[in-house]
Protein backbone atom coordinates (compact mmCIF):
# COMPACT_ATOMS: atom_id res chain seq x y z
CA UNK A 1 0.00 0.00 0.00
CA UNK A 2 1.41 3.64 -0.92
CA UNK A 3 1.75 6.01 1.46
CA UNK A 4 -0.83 7.86 -0.28
CA UNK A 5 -3.21 5.13 0.17
CA UNK A 6 -2.23 5.03 3.58
CA UNK A 7 -2.86 8.63 4.10
CA UNK A 8 -6.16 8.27 2.97
CA UNK A 9 -7.22 5.28 4.86
CA UNK A 10 -6.56 6.86 7.85
CA UNK A 11 -8.39 10.16 6.97
CA UNK A 12 -11.12 8.13 6.04
CA UNK A 13 -10.86 6.35 9.07
CA UNK A 14 -10.51 9.73 11.70
CA UNK A 15 -13.41 11.12 9.92
CA UNK A 16 -15.96 8.60 10.08
CA UNK A 17 -15.09 8.36 13.68
CA UNK A 18 -15.37 11.75 14.81
CA UNK A 19 -18.78 11.86 12.73
CA UNK A 20 -19.77 8.14 14.48
CA UNK A 21 -19.05 10.10 17.50
CA UNK A 22 -20.80 13.35 17.28
CA UNK A 23 -23.97 11.55 16.03
CA UNK A 24 -23.93 8.75 18.87
CA UNK A 25 -22.37 10.32 21.76
CA UNK A 26 -22.45 13.78 21.38
CA UNK A 27 -26.38 14.39 19.28
CA UNK A 28 -27.24 10.69 21.38
CA UNK A 29 -28.73 9.83 18.09
CA UNK A 30 -28.54 6.06 18.96
CA UNK A 31 -29.98 4.64 16.11
CA UNK A 32 -31.02 7.16 14.00
CA UNK A 33 -27.76 7.30 12.90
CA UNK A 34 -24.93 4.69 11.66
CA UNK A 35 -22.51 2.68 13.09
CA UNK A 36 -19.50 4.59 10.90
CA UNK A 37 -16.93 2.69 13.53
CA UNK A 38 -17.98 -0.49 12.45
CA UNK A 39 -17.77 1.27 8.52
CA UNK A 40 -14.66 2.15 8.33
CA UNK A 41 -13.35 -0.67 10.42
CA UNK A 42 -14.61 -2.98 7.74
CA UNK A 43 -13.40 -0.23 4.80
CA UNK A 44 -9.95 0.27 6.50
CA UNK A 45 -9.16 -3.45 7.50
CA UNK A 46 -9.18 -4.30 3.69
CA UNK A 47 -6.38 -2.10 3.40
CA UNK A 48 -4.23 -1.93 6.29
CA UNK A 49 -3.82 -5.36 7.30
CA UNK A 50 -4.45 -8.23 9.06
CA UNK A 51 -2.48 -7.05 12.58
CA UNK A 52 -3.40 -3.27 12.02
CA UNK A 53 -6.65 -4.18 11.46
CA UNK A 54 -7.08 -6.19 14.73
CA UNK A 55 -5.38 -3.38 16.52
CA UNK A 56 -7.81 -0.51 15.03
CA UNK A 57 -10.96 -2.73 15.83
CA UNK A 58 -9.37 -3.20 19.43
CA UNK A 59 -9.13 0.55 19.77
CA UNK A 60 -12.27 1.08 18.59
CA UNK A 61 -13.59 -0.98 20.61
CA UNK A 62 -12.76 -0.40 23.92
CA UNK A 63 -13.93 3.43 23.16
CA UNK A 64 -17.51 2.15 22.80
CA UNK A 65 -16.73 -0.26 25.96
CA UNK A 66 -15.81 3.36 27.58
CA UNK A 67 -19.29 4.50 27.20
CA UNK A 68 -21.06 1.20 27.78
CA UNK A 69 -21.95 0.56 31.61
CA UNK A 70 -22.35 -3.11 31.21
CA UNK A 71 -20.31 -5.65 29.64
CA UNK A 72 -16.68 -4.00 29.71
CA UNK A 73 -15.07 -5.62 26.55
CA UNK A 74 -17.54 -6.83 24.56
CA UNK A 75 -17.00 -4.49 21.85
CA UNK A 76 -13.29 -5.13 21.71
CA UNK A 77 -13.64 -8.57 21.32
CA UNK A 78 -16.61 -8.15 18.12
CA UNK A 79 -14.68 -4.97 16.85
CA UNK A 80 -11.24 -6.99 16.89
CA UNK A 81 -12.86 -10.15 15.50
CA UNK A 82 -14.31 -7.92 13.01
CA UNK A 83 -10.91 -6.19 12.02
CA UNK A 84 -9.64 -9.47 11.72
CA UNK A 85 -12.12 -10.94 9.74
CA UNK A 86 -12.20 -8.00 7.27
CA UNK A 87 -8.54 -7.85 6.73
CA UNK A 88 -8.66 -11.95 6.23
CA UNK A 89 -11.13 -11.48 3.34
CA UNK A 90 -8.74 -9.74 1.44
CA UNK A 91 -7.74 -13.22 0.48
CA UNK A 92 -10.84 -14.51 -0.46
CA UNK A 93 -12.34 -12.23 -2.57
CA UNK A 94 -10.82 -9.97 -4.54
CA UNK A 95 -13.90 -7.03 -3.56
CA UNK A 96 -14.30 -4.82 -6.84
CA UNK A 97 -17.37 -5.53 -7.18
CA UNK A 98 -20.68 -3.41 -6.00
CA UNK A 99 -22.38 -6.43 -4.96
CA UNK A 100 -19.23 -7.97 -2.71
CA UNK A 101 -19.20 -4.23 -1.09
CA UNK A 102 -22.84 -4.53 -0.24
CA UNK A 103 -22.68 -7.78 0.74
CA UNK A 104 -19.43 -7.25 2.53
CA UNK A 105 -21.01 -3.90 5.13
CA UNK A 106 -24.08 -5.94 5.39
CA UNK A 107 -22.62 -9.25 6.43
CA UNK A 108 -19.78 -6.97 8.37
CA UNK A 109 -22.03 -4.68 10.29
CA UNK A 110 -24.13 -8.06 11.17
CA UNK A 111 -21.41 -9.98 12.46
CA UNK A 112 -20.45 -7.51 14.83
CA UNK A 113 -23.27 -7.70 16.50
CA UNK A 114 -23.63 -10.62 16.69
CA UNK A 115 -20.52 -10.83 18.01
CA UNK A 116 -21.42 -7.89 20.54
CA UNK A 117 -24.26 -10.75 21.42
CA UNK A 118 -22.07 -13.30 22.16
CA UNK A 119 -19.47 -11.62 23.77
CA UNK A 120 -22.04 -9.85 26.51
CA UNK A 121 -22.79 -11.33 29.42
CA UNK A 122 -26.22 -13.50 29.33
CA UNK A 123 -28.01 -11.70 32.13
CA UNK A 124 -27.57 -8.59 30.33
CA UNK A 125 -28.43 -8.91 26.83
CA UNK A 126 -31.78 -8.53 25.09
CA UNK A 127 -33.19 -11.70 23.28
CA UNK A 128 -31.43 -12.81 20.32
CA UNK A 129 -34.62 -12.46 17.65
CA UNK A 130 -34.91 -8.61 18.83
CA UNK A 131 -31.08 -7.57 19.35
CA UNK A 132 -29.08 -9.40 16.41
CA UNK A 133 -31.76 -10.73 13.94
CA UNK A 134 -34.53 -7.58 14.41
CA UNK A 135 -32.12 -4.38 15.34
CA UNK A 136 -28.97 -6.21 14.11
CA UNK A 137 -30.82 -6.22 10.68
CA UNK A 138 -32.01 -2.80 10.46
CA UNK A 139 -28.95 -1.62 11.19
CA UNK A 140 -26.98 -3.11 8.99
CA UNK A 141 -29.21 -2.88 5.87
CA UNK A 142 -29.24 1.06 7.19
CA UNK A 143 -25.58 0.89 6.73
CA UNK A 144 -25.42 -0.82 3.31
CA UNK A 145 -25.89 2.53 1.43
CA UNK A 146 -23.91 4.55 3.76
CA UNK A 147 -20.98 2.22 3.07
CA UNK A 148 -21.59 2.36 -0.55
CA UNK A 149 -21.83 6.23 -0.74
CA UNK A 150 -18.00 6.43 1.46
CA UNK A 151 -16.44 3.93 -0.58
CA UNK A 152 -17.72 5.95 -4.07
CA UNK A 153 -16.52 9.08 -2.33
CA UNK A 154 -13.16 7.75 -0.82
CA UNK A 155 -12.19 4.99 -2.75
CA UNK A 156 -11.75 2.72 -0.15
CA UNK A 157 -13.35 -1.00 -0.84
CA UNK A 158 -11.91 -1.49 -4.66
CA UNK A 159 -9.17 -3.59 -5.31
CA UNK A 160 -5.98 -1.61 -6.15
CA UNK B 1 21.16 -20.65 -3.28
CA UNK B 2 18.71 -22.17 -1.25
CA UNK B 3 15.81 -23.39 -2.53
CA UNK B 4 13.40 -23.06 0.01
CA UNK B 5 14.50 -19.97 0.79
CA UNK B 6 11.62 -17.94 3.14
CA UNK B 7 9.59 -15.83 0.96
CA UNK B 8 9.60 -12.06 2.70
CA UNK B 9 5.92 -11.84 2.03
CA UNK B 10 5.41 -14.61 4.05
CA UNK B 11 6.75 -14.11 7.06
CA UNK B 12 5.09 -10.65 6.73
CA UNK B 13 1.99 -12.45 6.64
CA UNK B 14 2.75 -14.32 9.89
CA UNK B 15 3.99 -11.49 11.59
CA UNK B 16 0.43 -10.04 10.77
CA UNK B 17 -1.38 -13.14 11.84
CA UNK B 18 0.77 -13.09 15.16
CA UNK B 19 -0.11 -9.41 16.10
CA UNK B 20 -3.56 -10.28 15.44
CA UNK B 21 -3.58 -13.18 17.95
CA UNK B 22 -1.95 -10.68 20.25
CA UNK B 23 -4.61 -8.54 19.82
CA UNK B 24 -7.05 -10.54 20.20
CA UNK B 25 -5.85 -12.20 23.61
CA UNK B 26 -6.06 -8.66 24.81
CA UNK B 27 -9.52 -7.90 23.27
CA UNK B 28 -10.55 -11.23 25.25
CA UNK B 29 -8.58 -10.07 28.15
CA UNK B 30 -10.22 -6.95 28.91
CA UNK B 31 -13.64 -8.67 29.29
CA UNK B 32 -11.91 -10.48 32.43
CA UNK B 33 -9.79 -7.67 34.03
CA UNK B 34 -11.24 -6.71 37.61
CA UNK B 35 -13.92 -4.04 37.67
CA UNK B 36 -11.75 -1.70 38.94
CA UNK B 37 -9.39 -2.13 35.91
CA UNK B 38 -12.31 -1.58 33.57
CA UNK B 39 -12.95 1.24 34.81
CA UNK B 40 -9.10 2.47 34.66
CA UNK B 41 -9.13 2.11 31.23
CA UNK B 42 -12.97 3.48 30.59
CA UNK B 43 -11.74 6.55 32.37
CA UNK B 44 -8.37 7.21 30.30
CA UNK B 45 -10.69 7.51 27.38
CA UNK B 46 -13.39 9.26 28.49
CA UNK B 47 -11.13 11.88 29.89
CA UNK B 48 -9.25 11.75 26.23
CA UNK B 49 -10.95 10.94 23.07
CA UNK B 50 -14.19 10.92 24.37
CA UNK B 51 -14.08 14.42 26.23
CA UNK B 52 -14.83 16.80 23.68
CA UNK B 53 -17.86 14.56 22.78
CA UNK B 54 -19.24 14.03 26.21
CA UNK B 55 -18.80 17.80 26.76
CA UNK B 56 -21.11 19.12 23.66
CA UNK B 57 -23.41 16.68 24.81
CA UNK B 58 -23.06 17.88 28.24
CA UNK B 59 -23.83 21.55 26.56
CA UNK B 60 -26.36 20.56 24.48
CA UNK B 61 -28.22 18.92 27.14
CA UNK B 62 -27.91 22.11 29.50
CA UNK B 63 -29.64 24.22 26.66
CA UNK B 64 -32.03 21.85 26.33
CA UNK B 65 -32.93 21.77 30.10
CA UNK B 66 -32.68 25.39 29.84
CA UNK B 67 -35.03 25.33 26.72
CA UNK B 68 -37.50 23.05 28.74
CA UNK B 69 -37.57 25.98 32.09
CA UNK B 70 -38.33 28.66 29.84
CA UNK B 71 -40.77 26.42 28.26
CA UNK B 72 -42.35 26.14 31.55
CA UNK B 73 -41.79 29.12 32.24
CA UNK B 74 -43.95 30.76 30.31
CA UNK B 75 -46.44 28.63 30.79
CA UNK B 76 -46.22 29.56 33.98
CA UNK B 77 -46.98 32.89 33.83
CA UNK B 78 -49.57 32.42 30.36
CA UNK B 79 -51.72 30.34 33.35
CA UNK B 80 -51.37 33.31 35.86
CA UNK B 81 -52.39 35.78 33.75
CA UNK B 82 -55.43 34.14 32.64
CA UNK B 83 -55.58 33.17 36.03
CA UNK B 84 -55.47 36.70 36.96
CA UNK B 85 -57.67 38.18 33.91
CA UNK B 86 -60.32 35.34 34.84
CA UNK B 87 -60.07 36.20 38.51
CA UNK B 88 -60.81 40.37 37.82
CA UNK B 89 -63.44 39.64 36.00
CA UNK B 90 -65.39 37.42 38.35
CA UNK B 91 -64.05 40.06 41.22
CA UNK B 92 -65.94 42.61 38.70
CA UNK B 93 -69.24 40.59 38.45
CA UNK B 94 -69.33 39.77 41.57
CA UNK B 95 -68.81 43.11 43.60
CA UNK B 96 -71.93 43.94 40.68
CA UNK B 97 -73.81 41.25 41.94
CA UNK B 98 -73.58 42.59 45.64
CA UNK B 99 -74.34 46.02 44.64
CA UNK B 100 -77.25 45.32 43.16
CA UNK B 101 -78.43 43.17 45.70
CA UNK B 102 -78.61 45.84 47.91
CA UNK B 103 -80.14 48.01 46.05
CA UNK B 104 -83.00 45.22 45.36
CA UNK B 105 -83.30 44.96 48.90
CA UNK B 106 -83.90 48.78 49.32
CA UNK B 107 -86.08 48.70 45.62
CA UNK B 108 -88.46 45.71 47.04
CA UNK B 109 -90.44 43.25 44.56
CA UNK B 110 -91.03 46.37 41.79
CA UNK B 111 -87.85 45.89 40.68
CA UNK B 112 -86.76 42.35 39.04
CA UNK B 113 -83.03 41.35 38.16
CA UNK B 114 -82.55 40.63 34.72
CA UNK B 115 -79.40 40.06 32.94
CA UNK B 116 -78.13 41.74 30.12
CA UNK B 117 -77.43 40.23 26.64
CA UNK B 118 -75.89 42.08 24.26
CA UNK B 119 -76.61 40.75 20.77
CA UNK B 120 -73.30 42.19 19.10
CA UNK B 121 -74.96 42.40 15.63
CA UNK B 122 -74.39 45.59 13.29
CA UNK B 123 -76.77 48.05 14.02
CA UNK B 124 -77.81 46.34 17.50
CA UNK B 125 -75.30 49.17 19.39
CA UNK B 126 -77.47 50.46 22.14
CA UNK B 127 -80.06 47.78 22.37
CA UNK B 128 -79.96 44.78 25.00
CA UNK B 129 -82.18 42.03 25.89
CA UNK B 130 -83.20 41.01 29.22
CA UNK B 131 -84.33 37.27 30.28
CA UNK B 132 -87.18 39.19 31.81
CA UNK B 133 -90.55 39.57 30.43
CA UNK B 134 -94.73 40.09 30.72
CA UNK B 135 -94.98 37.54 32.56
CA UNK B 136 -92.59 39.30 34.93
CA UNK B 137 -94.51 42.35 34.98
CA UNK B 138 -92.63 44.56 32.95
CA UNK B 139 -93.79 47.14 30.57
CA UNK B 140 -92.98 48.99 27.54
CA UNK B 141 -91.06 51.95 28.98
CA UNK B 142 -89.87 50.92 32.38
CA UNK B 143 -86.74 51.75 33.40
CA UNK B 144 -83.91 50.26 33.72
CA UNK B 145 -81.07 50.37 36.64
CA UNK B 146 -78.06 49.47 38.22
CA UNK B 147 -76.29 50.08 41.40
CA UNK B 148 -74.95 53.53 40.07
CA UNK B 149 -78.29 54.80 38.52
CA UNK B 150 -80.15 54.71 35.24
CA UNK B 151 -79.12 52.92 32.17
CA UNK B 152 -81.73 52.65 30.02
CA UNK B 153 -85.45 51.99 28.91
CA UNK B 154 -87.40 49.04 27.80
CA UNK B 155 -88.76 49.16 24.28
CA UNK B 156 -90.25 46.04 23.20
CA UNK B 157 -92.12 43.45 25.82
CA UNK B 158 -92.16 39.69 24.91
CA UNK B 159 -93.80 37.08 27.48
CA UNK B 160 -90.26 36.12 28.82
CA UNK B 161 -87.84 38.59 27.06
CA UNK B 162 -87.47 42.36 26.62
CA UNK B 163 -85.62 44.68 24.24
CA UNK B 164 -83.96 47.76 26.42
CA UNK B 165 -82.05 50.99 24.77
CA UNK B 166 -79.33 52.26 26.92
CA UNK B 167 -78.45 56.13 27.30
CA UNK B 168 -76.19 55.52 24.43
CA UNK B 169 -79.19 55.45 22.32
CA UNK B 170 -80.12 58.60 19.45
CA UNK B 171 -84.30 58.02 20.74
CA UNK B 172 -82.67 58.08 24.22
CA UNK B 173 -84.76 61.00 26.54
CA UNK B 174 -85.44 61.85 29.99
CA UNK B 175 -86.81 64.14 32.26
CA UNK B 176 -84.06 65.60 35.08
CA UNK B 177 -83.51 67.43 37.75
CA UNK B 178 -80.94 68.74 39.99
CA UNK B 179 -80.70 66.23 42.98
CA UNK B 180 -82.09 69.24 45.65
CA UNK B 181 -84.47 70.50 42.92
CA UNK B 182 -83.05 73.96 41.98
CA UNK B 183 -83.47 73.07 37.95
CA UNK B 184 -85.58 70.63 35.57
CA UNK B 185 -84.40 69.74 32.31
CA UNK B 186 -84.21 67.05 29.44
CA UNK B 187 -81.70 64.44 29.42
CA UNK B 188 -80.84 63.07 25.92
CA UNK B 189 -77.66 61.71 24.29
CA UNK B 190 -75.04 64.12 22.53
CA UNK B 191 -73.39 62.00 19.57
CA UNK B 192 -69.62 61.98 19.49
CA UNK B 193 -67.62 61.61 16.43
CA UNK B 194 -67.37 58.25 17.03
CA UNK B 195 -69.45 55.91 19.47
CA UNK B 196 -67.10 56.02 22.53
CA UNK B 197 -67.08 59.54 22.19
CA UNK B 198 -70.83 59.55 22.54
CA UNK B 199 -72.13 61.74 26.07
CA UNK B 200 -75.12 62.95 28.02
CA UNK B 201 -76.26 66.67 27.97
CA UNK B 202 -78.92 68.21 30.14
CA UNK B 203 -81.11 70.80 28.19
CA UNK B 204 -83.87 73.16 28.50
CA UNK B 205 -81.55 75.16 31.82
CA UNK B 206 -83.12 78.51 32.48
CA UNK B 207 -80.67 80.81 31.15
CA UNK B 208 -80.73 82.95 34.57
CA UNK B 209 -80.28 79.70 36.16
CA UNK B 210 -76.83 78.79 37.66
CA UNK B 211 -76.08 75.54 38.01
CA UNK B 212 -72.93 74.27 40.27
CA UNK B 213 -70.35 71.89 38.37
CA UNK B 214 -70.45 68.57 39.66
CA UNK B 215 -73.76 68.61 40.73
CA UNK B 216 -75.82 65.56 41.00
CA UNK B 217 -78.64 64.85 38.17
CA UNK B 218 -81.34 62.57 39.01
CA UNK B 219 -84.58 61.48 37.32
CA UNK B 220 -87.25 64.29 37.47
CA UNK B 221 -90.10 61.93 37.10
CA UNK B 222 -91.70 64.20 34.35
CA UNK B 223 -93.58 62.33 32.13
CA UNK B 224 -94.91 59.69 34.41
CA UNK B 225 -91.81 56.88 32.45
CA UNK B 226 -89.28 57.05 34.82
CA UNK B 227 -89.81 57.32 38.65
CA UNK B 228 -88.42 60.10 40.42
CA UNK B 229 -85.08 60.18 41.89
CA UNK B 230 -82.74 56.99 39.54
CA UNK B 231 -79.42 59.07 39.46
CA UNK B 232 -78.23 59.83 36.46
CA UNK B 233 -75.06 61.79 36.23
CA UNK B 234 -73.33 64.96 37.04
CA UNK B 235 -73.04 68.36 35.59
CA UNK B 236 -69.41 69.39 34.23
CA UNK B 237 -68.90 72.76 32.03
CA UNK B 238 -71.86 74.29 30.16
CA UNK B 239 -72.12 72.84 26.71
CA UNK B 240 -74.25 75.39 24.79
CA UNK B 241 -76.32 78.37 25.40
CA UNK B 242 -79.58 79.08 22.97
CA UNK B 243 -79.77 83.21 22.93
CA UNK B 244 -80.73 84.48 26.21
CA UNK B 245 -83.34 81.94 27.63
CA UNK B 246 -81.70 78.46 27.67
CA UNK B 247 -78.41 76.38 28.11
CA UNK B 248 -77.32 73.18 28.52
CA UNK B 249 -74.54 71.32 30.43
CA UNK B 250 -72.45 68.27 29.43
CA UNK B 251 -73.47 65.59 32.42
CA UNK B 252 -70.87 62.79 33.60
CA UNK B 253 -72.89 59.37 33.70
CA UNK B 254 -72.63 57.24 36.51
CA UNK B 255 -73.58 54.17 34.37
CA UNK B 256 -71.12 52.59 31.64
CA UNK B 257 -74.25 50.72 29.52
CA UNK B 258 -70.75 48.61 27.76
CA UNK B 259 -69.97 46.99 30.90
CA UNK B 260 -73.47 46.25 32.14
CA UNK B 261 -73.98 42.51 32.63
CA UNK B 262 -76.80 42.67 35.69
CA UNK B 263 -79.32 45.03 36.22
CA UNK B 264 -82.79 45.83 37.93
CA UNK B 265 -85.97 46.43 35.52
CA UNK B 266 -88.85 48.13 37.09
CA UNK B 267 -92.87 46.43 37.12
CA UNK B 268 -96.04 47.79 36.72
CA UNK B 269 -96.52 48.23 40.29
CA UNK B 270 -94.26 51.45 39.90
CA UNK B 271 -93.29 53.98 43.01
CA UNK B 272 -92.50 57.37 41.13
CA UNK B 273 -90.28 58.33 43.74
CA UNK B 274 -87.27 56.25 44.00
CA UNK B 275 -85.11 58.58 46.14
CA UNK B 276 -85.31 56.43 48.76
CA UNK B 277 -83.70 53.32 46.62
CA UNK B 278 -80.26 55.60 45.98
CA UNK B 279 -79.51 57.51 48.89
CA UNK B 280 -76.64 59.51 49.22
CA UNK B 281 -73.96 56.98 49.76
CA UNK B 282 -74.66 54.76 46.73
CA UNK B 283 -74.16 57.82 44.28
CA UNK B 284 -71.03 58.75 46.28
CA UNK B 285 -69.86 55.21 45.66
CA UNK B 286 -70.32 55.95 41.78
CA UNK B 287 -68.71 59.24 41.93
CA UNK B 288 -65.69 57.10 42.51
CA UNK B 289 -65.85 55.87 38.72
CA UNK B 290 -67.25 58.27 36.83
CA UNK B 291 -67.78 57.70 33.58
CA UNK B 292 -66.83 59.52 30.11
CA UNK B 293 -68.20 57.33 27.12
CA UNK B 294 -71.04 55.41 26.54
CA UNK B 295 -70.56 52.96 23.90
CA UNK B 296 -72.02 49.57 24.20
Amino acid sequence: MSSSVSARVWLVVALLATLHLLLHVSFSMDGGAPDLLTLGLLLASREIGTGRAASLGLFWGLLEDALSVLSFGANSVAMTILGIGGALTRDLFVGDSRFFLVSYVFIGKWTRDLFHWIAVDSGQRQPFVEEVLVDGGIASLYLVPVGVLVAMVTGLGRDK
Amino acid sequence: MPPYAPEPESNGRQRELFVAGVVLVLAFSAMFLSGGSQQQIAGVFQTSFLRPFTEVQLRREVARLRGVAVEDMRSLVDSLTLMLITHAAVVDENETLRELLVLGERAGAQYRPATVLRPGTPGSESMFLVDVGAEDGLRQGSAVVGPAGLIGVIREVRSRQAVGMDWTHPDFRVGAMIEDGSAYGLVERWEGEFREADRLVLNGIAFNQSVARSSRVVTSGAGGIFPRGIPIGRTQEVFDTEGSWRKSYWLDPFVDPASTTHVLVLTRDVDLDATRIWPGDSIAAADRAPVSGGAS
